[in-house]
């Protein structure tokens, strides 16, 4: 019968080592053809010794083991490490993916190489829509953790760089083809014209309110209408207001 | 403080308005009623012209000196509403084409009319007001229950978190199996790990129940923290930690720098291949507590939230100390980032004195 191998991929040694004496224990035959430490070493073994399964850890620097699994789907089989991860966990279990939980446990481990030994005796081909599943899972789980959108505002202070939460400006203003960026605490210039920031910023969080205007829905206090109907923002902790100009006010009709 | 005035809006103009059209059919029906004037129809339009008149005109002071303070406002509005009357029952002469005469027949002169229309007029005006008042109150009151509210939920939250960063799953099932794996292939090593990892849960644990620990106490937490990283991920890391003696007794507040410390590692220098340094630095200069958490790692993390962590620690470091305390992030120069608390530190609260 062919020998069936496998790579294990973790950044720590400790954890690589001790997957595979366990592995050894519960399946003699399973030659570990290498050890990888990042996610691109993963790739590089795959390319050289394409083997019939993979171990991925999760959590790697360079590319993460959803990333590698993404580009090997279909090549062989993968089972994901994880030390602790409520949502892949719960993600996996609906999909029917394999996976580890650190420490590994000798039960888990037989349950898991016995499956793996029927499917590549049984030689069903590796799942081919398996890219498409990680893909769709990374998606989700990335959207649960942050949004592609701006986090950070790079604010030139003497000679060092200060960075500000976005979360924390109050609101940012157009100022030739720079940005004033306002905040509790002042306000600084950014080079950055504010047409620029208005496509990287969350527009659910950061309205734009005139062509100058960006404002942090967060903070406004108040919104009201003028007596020629022009919509009025007050703002928590700062005394001035801000006028919303004709072609925004669609956004405070509902008010 | 200064009152804030009440604002006028179209909505709250109409509804105005509004109002005062209603009270003034039923006005109109009432003074009918007692015989008043010459029938309801020529009522109606007098208390019509006369009621919007006031209100408009009483709007209009309001409006012009809603940021006036004092008597002025009040004086306004009176006046606003003697000159309304006057100017509404002329109206109302133009409207329905009736001259004085129709009330010297029914003996009604043209200042009783007037005065009955400055009567209404200052129940419905003081109707609108102490409605206003009301609401406004009740406003206030409920933005007091919010904020209340929103604190306790704060501090709730805070708690949890706080909790929740001492025992992060991931760094404690992590550190678990490489000591697991030590026991296998190098025994004393792990024993020493988790020796490591005793210590800083005890502290880490022991420190929820106690509102201040020293600098000291805190950095040799984190050194059990960051001994543990070293082993795991050998030498892709490597720490330094510069506090002078003279700090260490002084008392700080717990899980402040320690946040910093995990974010460095976890988000700085785990996702870098080649790894890197962290270096820790304290400083007191002028009546100024300064701690760095400098980091060698990936610097800004694509996509990363603004930080749990961060904001939490904003938080506290504001009810603590107000605004004297601060967290500055910088880039650190070549790469990575530097993360600085910055609190107000008097010197005879230590007992440092030689």
């Amino acid at each position: 019968m062919k020998e069936i191998k496998a790579i294990i991929a973790d950044d720590e040694e400790q954890l690589r080592s001790y997957l595979k004496s366990r592995l050894l224990e519960v399946w003699p035959d399973l030659v570990i053809c290498g050890e990888a430490r990042n996610g691109q070493e993963a790739l590089d073994l795959m390319e050289k010794y394409r083997p019939d399964i993979a171990f991925l850890d999760i959590r790697m620097p360079g590319l993460s083991g959803m990333e590698v699994a993404k580009k090997i789907a279909g090549t062989c089989r993968i089972v994901f490490i994880t030390a602790y991860d409520q949502y892949a966990v719960e993600a996996f279990e609906n999909e029917a993916i394999d996976y580890l939980l650190k420490p590994v446990t000798r039960e888990r481990l037989e349950r898991t190489a016995k499956r793996l030994k029927e499917q590549i005796a049984a030689s069903t081909e590796p799942p081919l829509d398996f890219s498409e599943i990680v893909g769709r899972l990374m998606s989700n789980l990335q959207d649960m953790k942050t949004s592609g959108y701006l986090q950070w505002i790079q604010v030139q202070q003497g000679d060092s760089i200060r960075l500000i939460p976005v979360d924390e400006v109050y609101y940012f203003k157009a100022s030739d083809k720079y940005t004033m960026v306002i905040t509790k605490e002042g306000e600084s210039l950014i080079r950055k014209p504010i047409k620029d920031l208005a496509d990287e910023l969350d527009p659910n969080k950061f309205w734009r309110i005139h062509r100058g205007i960006i404002v942090n829905a967060a903070c406004i206090s108040k919104v009201s209408r003028s007596l020629t109907g022009r919509s009025i923002i007050r703002l928590k902790d700062l005394p001035e207001t801000l006028t919303v100009s004709r072609s925004y006010t669609h956004l405070f009709k509902q008010m | 403080m200064k009152q804030e005035p009440i604002l006028i809006d179209r909505k709250r103009v109409l509804k105005s308005f509004f109002y005062t059209a209603f009270f003034n059919t039923v006005i109109a029906i009432f003074l009918t009623g007692l015989k008043f004037g010459s029938g309801i129809f020529i009522n109606f339009i007098f208390a019509q012209c006369i009621g919007l008149t006031i209100c408009s005109f009483v709007l209009i002071a309001h409006y012009f000196l809603r940021t006036v303070s004092g008597v002025i406002q009040p004086i306004a509005i009176i006046l606003a509403m003697i000159i309304g009357s006057v100017v509404g029952t002329l109206l109302g002469m133009a409207a329905t084409g009736a001259n004085i005469s129709i009330f010297v027949d029914k003996d009604v002169p043209f200042i009783h009319v007037v005065l009955i229309g400055i009567l209404f007029g200052s129940i419905i005006t003081y109707f609108f007001f102490s409605r206003e008042r009301i609401s406004r109150t009740e406003i206030l009151i409920q933005e007091e229950r919010i904020k209340r509210l929103t604190s306790e939920k704060k501090t709730v939250e805070t708690n949890l978190r706080l909790l929740q960063a001492q025992i992060e799953p991931h760094f404690l099932f992590n550190t678990l199996s490489n000591i697991l794996s030590l026991l296998d292939t190098d025994l004393k090593k792990g024993q020493n790990m988790l020796m490591d990892l005793i210590h800083y849960l005890r502290t880490s644990l022991k420190k929820t129940r106690e509102d201040t620990t020293t600098i000291g106490q805190e950095i040799e937490m984190i050194h059990a923290y960051l001994h543990i990283f070293c082993v795991r991920m050998e030498d892709r890391l490597s720490y330094k930690i510069d506090i002078p003696d003279s700090m260490k007794d002084i008392p700080f507040p717990p899980m402040l720098l320690q946040p910093l410390v995990e974010n460095a590692i976890k988000h700085g220098l785990e996702p870098k291949i080649e790894g890197g340094e962290v270096s820790i630095r304290g400083e007191e200069n002028g009546g100024i507590l300064r701690l760095e958490i400098a980091d060698t790692g990936v610097g800004l993390y694509k996509g990363g939230g603004s930080g749990l962590g961060l904001s939490n620690i904003k938080e506290r470091l504001k009810s603590l100390y107000g605004d004297k305390g601060q967290l500055i992030l910088e880039e650190n120069r070549p790469s990575g980032l530097k993360a600085i608390i910055e609190v107000p530190y008097e010197r005879d609260q230590g007992n440092h004195s030689r």
